[in-house]
């Protein structure tokens, strides 16, 4: 009897994924794996194949991560779903753990964890991101002060049938959506112990920080749909402004600090893209000097190595 | 595990539900009805937990016909799949006779059939849609008009499996971009006898007319973004793709004047002006081709069915 299901969207990654599906199958018991190729166009479908005890869900048009664990959600048969992206890596027996703390808590929607960030090599960087709070967690995810990633979460699967399935349209944070919308009427768990290891992206890698101005551009809207929500609604208009104006500092801040990361590495047009997406979302927080301070002594550490 | 899994979304209409439910049991043997109950704020939950034998989800929240529909289809388990909606009636044993020449045909997706219009109350009138079944590779007609009514579609599950669960944001046009995408990839099948009774919109029940504009603007946006990108449809010749979009533009330019005529002569000038306000959208000659078929008299579909429902 399979209890967790583990749902493995993978596109034109072939390198990486035979890593992260044995990461998946010694993180638990009672686990089954389903690879959702999101329509890949190289030796995805032989290297799968060459995969023992996986389901294989072939996609023949490329529907975005979103859609390939929707697709998923559809094939799995356990009674708790985890997402695990094709280039990250889950730790041995953490669904177990999880699994098992989720039986023990009937209420609870999703358990998440500790995540080890790493470089492309999966060296840990030593970075480890661990949620703040557990129980009620809606306001934090609402404010996106809650360091959660699909990684390290594991969800139970009555929670798609009581709340819907991942938005399709929303690129890159179809994960925060659905657990914000979770955590509006379930209670949430935190293991303490690091879960999953997140593969960093460069902005060379093309994986995302290149498009963390547009995507956090993109939750900064998207959060004016999350607080129509009904536990948001009834919490009057003066606290829905306050979340508001206070996501929008946080997020304006997230990009200027990556702009002064970006600087480091050189990336002068992610770098440009974060300032503006800053500028854009509230020039007075972006216009504040405090805010370049990170900015201007990554400029000055350079040009003091450079003398 | 059942065979087949009728699933049925539905939404404060619990006056007309056990209709629908009944008519799904008996529509065909070894079914399983889900019926999933999308955050209705009246007595759905009651009327729906005193039927027995029905895989009853109930949404917190409001997700839409889409939304709700894909979580039916993660709820449900048979093979075979298929929506009904919940004013609409199945036709006894329609169901077996669909599933029987699906086994037939492995690799074909999908079979679907006629619909009867009914009355207010669902009572059978007289009509049949659509009058002819194209089957086979139908990829290309149907990009130009939906023919296939959404409650006589029966599919497999592995389609699913490969061309993704519907478009919640396309709300109205899912069941039809879900078939494009079907038809692009599998051969689809027909039984050209009625399979269902749609029950017919009055202006009071708010359903069709009042979207229309709605409705073709969202499909005009699907066509360019989606379907067009399809694979099936990148790779074709220009001028097919050409033909496909003068085929939908004459369709939609067609609905909407019908629409606009109808809110028109309900004496509702703002709606009617709304629905002809997305006829720039579509092609610009779409207009008079509509004049010149119907010069020629070249035979084409009756005027409300361009987009498979009023």
């Amino acid at each position: 009897m399979v209890t967790i299901s583990v749902i493995i969207p993978t596109h034109d990654r072939p390198h990486l994924l035979p890593r992260a599906v044995e990461s998946a199958r010694t993180a638990g018991s009672n686990v089954e794996i389903i690879v959702v190729d999101d329509a890949s166009t190289d030796d995805t479908a032989e290297v799968c194949r060459g995969l023992k005890n996986i389901t294989y869900v072939r996609l023949e048009r490329n529907l975005g991560v979103a859609g390939a664990r929707n697709v998923g959600i559809m094939n799995s048969t356990g009674k708790y779903i985890a997402f695990l992206d094709d280039d990250d890596l889950r730790l041995p027996g953490s669904l177990d753990a999880q699994a098992a703390l989720m039986d023990q808590n009937p209420e609870a929607g999703f358990v998440c964890g500790a995540m080890i960030m790493a470089d492309q090599e999966y060296q840990p960087t030593g970075e480890v991101f661990l949620p703040n709070s557990s129980g009620d967690v809606f306001w934090d995810l609402m404010e996106l002060d809650f360091p959660v990633m699909p990684l390290s979460t594991l969800i139970r699967k009555e929670c798609f049938l009581r709340l819907g399935l991942l938005n399709e349209k929303l690129l890159g944070i179809d994960d925060w959506d659905i657990l914000t919308r979770i955590a509006e009427i379930y209670s949430v768990l935190v293991v303490e112990e690091p879960m999953g290891v997140y593969r960093k992206p460069t902005p060379s890698s093309a994986q995302g920080s290149s498009w963390q101005s547009a995507q956090l551009r993109r939750a900064a809207r998207h959060q004016l749909q999350l607080l129509k929500l009904p536990r948001a609604r009834e919490a009057g208009p003066r606290k829905r402004r306050e979340i508001r104006r206070r996501t929008i500092n946080r997020i304006a801040d997230t990009l200027l600090w990556s702009a002064a990361h970006g600087f480091r590495l050189r990336e002068s047009r992610a770098v440009c893209a974060n300032i503006l997406g800053a500028l854009r979302l509230n020039p007075l927080r972006a216009a504040r000097p405090g805010a370049y301070k990170k900015l201007a002594k990554q400029l000055f550490v350079k040009r003091a190595i450079g003398t | 595990m059942p065979r087949t899994s009728i699933i049925i979304a539905t939404h404060s209409r619990p006056q007309l539900l056990p209709k629908a439910i009944e008519s799904a049991r008996a529509a065909g043997s070894d079914v399983e009805v889900v019926v999933v109950d999308d955050a209705s704020s009246d007595e759905t939950a009651n009327v729906c937990r005193s039927l027995s034998g029905i895989n009853y989800v109930r949404l917190d929240r409001n997700q839409r016909v889409a939304g709700a529909r894909n979580v039916g289809l993660v709820a449900s388990r048979g093979e075979y799949l298929t929506f009904l909606d919940d004013d609409d009636t199945r036709l006894p044993g329609s169901l077996d006779e669909q599933v029987e020449a699906l086994d037939r045909e492995p690799k074909a997706g999908m079979i679907y059939g006629q619909a009867i219009r009914g009355d207010e109350i669902g009572n059978a009138a007289q009509f049949l849609f659509p009058r002819t079944c194209p089957q086979g590779d139908i990829f290309w007609k149907l990009l130009g008009r939906n023919f296939i009514p959404c409650g006589s579609a029966l599919f497999r599950r592995r389609c699913l499996s490969s061309v993704g669960l519907l478009d919640s944001s396309v709300p109205g046009v899912d069941d039809w971009d879900l078939w494009v995408r079907i038809a692009g990839i599998y051969p689809i099948m027909a039984v050209e006898i009625p399979v269902i009774i749609w029950r017919r919109s009055n202006p009071a029940s708010g359903q069709g007319t009042s979207q229309a504009a709605n409705l073709v603007s969202l499909g005009v946006r699907q066509f360019r973004n989606c379907w067009m990108n399809l694979p099936r449809a990148r790779t074709a010749s220009k001028r097919t793709r050409r033909a496909a979009w003068r085929a939908f533009s004459e369709n939609m330019a067609e609905h909407l004047l019908w629409e606009s005529a109808r809110a028109l002569r309900r004496g509702r000038p703002g709606q009617s002006l709304r629905d002809l306000s997305v006829l720039p959208r579509l092609s610009p000659l779409s207009l008079m081709r509509i004049v010149e078929h119907r010069i020629l008299g070249v035979p084409q579909t009756g005027i409300p069915e361009a987009l498979g429902f009023v």
